[in-house]
């Protein structure tokens, strides 16, 4: 599904992601930790293809296609979303307005559990909530029918009753239907609830570890912090 | 210009192809009404040769619709309308001024007064739509009298090479009005000047103006709020640039003589930022299907393509 090959990424000048390789597998899900400022979000916007993120070396393919120079829309054509951490407000733009626009499945749309109606006739991000800003990147993201789902820190701003929530939509819409999801985080309750089936950690700008018992990752990294998780002790199979 | 043929005033050029009345609405060529109804001529500056003259008496159930266009090469527009709303009545008035070709190089100068009388209320669109070669010159004169309620949307999605626009609303005591002017240009000069003078107490108005430049074109816009009594006014313009070599000055004025008055403003000219075109590029949309989804939401529900995208249409072109 996607594939990433020793990639190097600088952003205005400043190298940040340092040959980072990574493969997800169809209906996998990806979690990749790593403390603030470690890249994580980097990796993300760079698969998407953000031109600010420039990719000095190496390759993204993606379904056996090699998507490194092919710009974002292309990209979101091929079925690759991203779910915003900090959204852009659009003024004038309604959410109804977009969703009309990018919508691929109109119809399953009908019994999509609506836990933020209101603010499908408001401009797209402007004055929105925390819950009400993740609602709206995933309620974009599954109209699109994605093939791909990158969530980057969908858990920030969000109380446990929303992400309980909205974990359930990403449960019902996109991991019963084996949709692969990189979900960026550096916190454990949506962990808990998405259950990765592999955990990467990311520091400075390179992935030190990789396992599949994401618990014992956590784990870890709460006890001992990121650092620990740079010592080998934990496998890297799955790279 | 599918909706014309149900025109209850249609002018060509400078001759008047339909005019149809309808119950309750009197509707004449304005020389005729300056002839035959002697207390019109006092609010015509002179005697009319062209233009319409509406006079709502009773409330209609659909918009009248009014349409003066040029078809022909070289043509000369100098329509001179009145609207006149009665007490009480309700109304919607959508007028249409347009060129029907490329290439006419025509001159429209027009003037409507439109008499709102007590607590009456008038919802007004007002299109126009121009190519090149012309030169258009359209003035707006709103009299508002104790109660009356004002919605006025004037939209020009393809400008002339000049355009000047002039719009003064009076307003008497506890009538409001709400009037939005849109305007998208790709080229030419846009003059705009509206002067809202809040005369009686607790008139309340709102000025929106959206502006959108590209390619060459230059846009001003006057907004000027007076308050003379005390009311509520509020002036609001926002520019959007699309191209290096477009500009757009918006130059809001607030004059209060009333101590209980209040006046506000807001004002923001920009370019479209790039994070919310890379945002909706990550959602599928083109660059250039981004920009045209903005500007539809900037201008709200319009009806021309731009850029290839077609948007959504309530008009009548």
């Amino acid at each position: 599904m996607l594939k990433i090959e020793s990639l190097s990424v600088k952003v205005r000048e400043k190298n940040i992601l340092e040959k980072v390789n990574l493969k997800i597998e169809n209906g996998e899900i990806h979690a990749l930790l790593g403390p603030n400022a470690s890249g994580k979000s980097t990796l993300a916007y760079a698969i998407m293809g953000f031109p600010e993120y420039k990719v000095v070396s190496g390759k993204i393919l993606f379904e056996g296609k090699d998507i490194t120079n092919l710009p974002i829309e292309e990209r979101a054509k091929l079925g690759i979303t991203l779910a915003f951490q900090n959204p852009p407000s659009i003024k004038g733009v309604t959410l109804s307005a977009l969703l009309k626009t990018i919508s691929k499945q109109k119809s399953d749309m009908k019994d999509f559990p609506i836990f933020f109606s209101e603010i499908l006739e408001r401009e797209i991000n402007v004055g929105f909530s925390g819950g009400e800003r993740k609602f709206s990147e995933l309620l974009q993201i599954i109209s699109m029918k994605p093939s791909f789902v990158i969530l980057d820190e969908f858990d920030a701003g969000l109380d446990i009753i929303n992400l309980e929530k909205l974990t359930s939509i990403i449960q019902d819409k996109l991991i019963r239907n084996d949709i692969p999801i990189l979900l960026v985080t550096h916190r454990g309750n949506i962990l808990q609830f998405l259950e990765p089936d592999v955990a990467h950690v990311m520091l400075d700008g390179k992935i030190v570890c990789t396992m599949d018992n994401w618990r014992k990752v956590w784990k870890t990294i709460r006890r001992y912090g990121y650092e620990k998780c740079k010592e080998g002790k934990l496998s890297s199979s799955k790279q | 210009m599918k909706n014309v043929r149900k025109a209850n005033f249609l002018q060509v050029n400078n001759e008047i192809r339909r005019l149809l009345a309808e119950e309750g609405v009197i509707i004449l060529p304005s020389s005729q009404a300056y002839k035959k109804l002697k207390w019109t001529r006092d609010h015509f500056e002179q005697k009319p040769e062209e233009g319409y003259f509406i006079w709502v008496k009773k409330q209609i159930s659909h918009p009248l619709t009014t349409c003066i266009a040029i078809s022909s090469p070289k043509i000369s527009q100098n329509p001179r309308n009145l609207i006149v709303i009665e007490k009480d009545v309700k109304a919607e008035v959508h007028s249409i001024c347009n060129t029907m070709k490329k290439n006419l190089f025509g001159s429209h100068i027009g003037h409507t007064k439109v008499i709102l009388k007590e607590q009456s209320t008038l919802q007004m669109r007002h299109f126009h739509k121009w190519e090149k070669g012309d030169t258009v010159s359209s003035s707006l004169e709103f009299h508002l009298q104790k109660g009356a309620t004002l919605f006025h949307v004037y939209k020009c999605l393809a400008v002339p090479e000049k355009l000047k626009t002039e719009l003064n609303s009076f307003l008497d005591s506890s009538s409001s009005a709400n009037i939005e002017t849109d305007v998208l240009a790709k080229r030419g000069n846009v003059n705009m000047y509206d002067s809202t003078f809040l005369n009686g107490e607790e008139a309340s108005a709102i000025i929106k103006v959206r502006m959108v430049a590209d390619q060459t074109s230059k846009i001003t816009s006057h907004s000027k709020m007076i308050a003379n009594n005390a009311g509520v006014g509020h002036v609001d313009c926002m520019g959007l640039l699309l191209s290096e070599k477009s500009s757009i000055s918006t130059v809001p004025e607030l004059i209060n003589r009333n101590k209980n008055a209040t006046l506000t403003h807001e004002a923001s000219v920009g370019r479209i930022s790039q994070d919310a075109l890379n945002y909706l590029r990550s959602r599928g949309l083109t660059e250039d299907g981004a920009i045209g989804l903005i500007i539809t939401g900037f201008l709200r529900e319009t009806a021309f393509s731009y850029k290839g995208r077609v948007l959504p249409s309530k008009i009548y072109m």
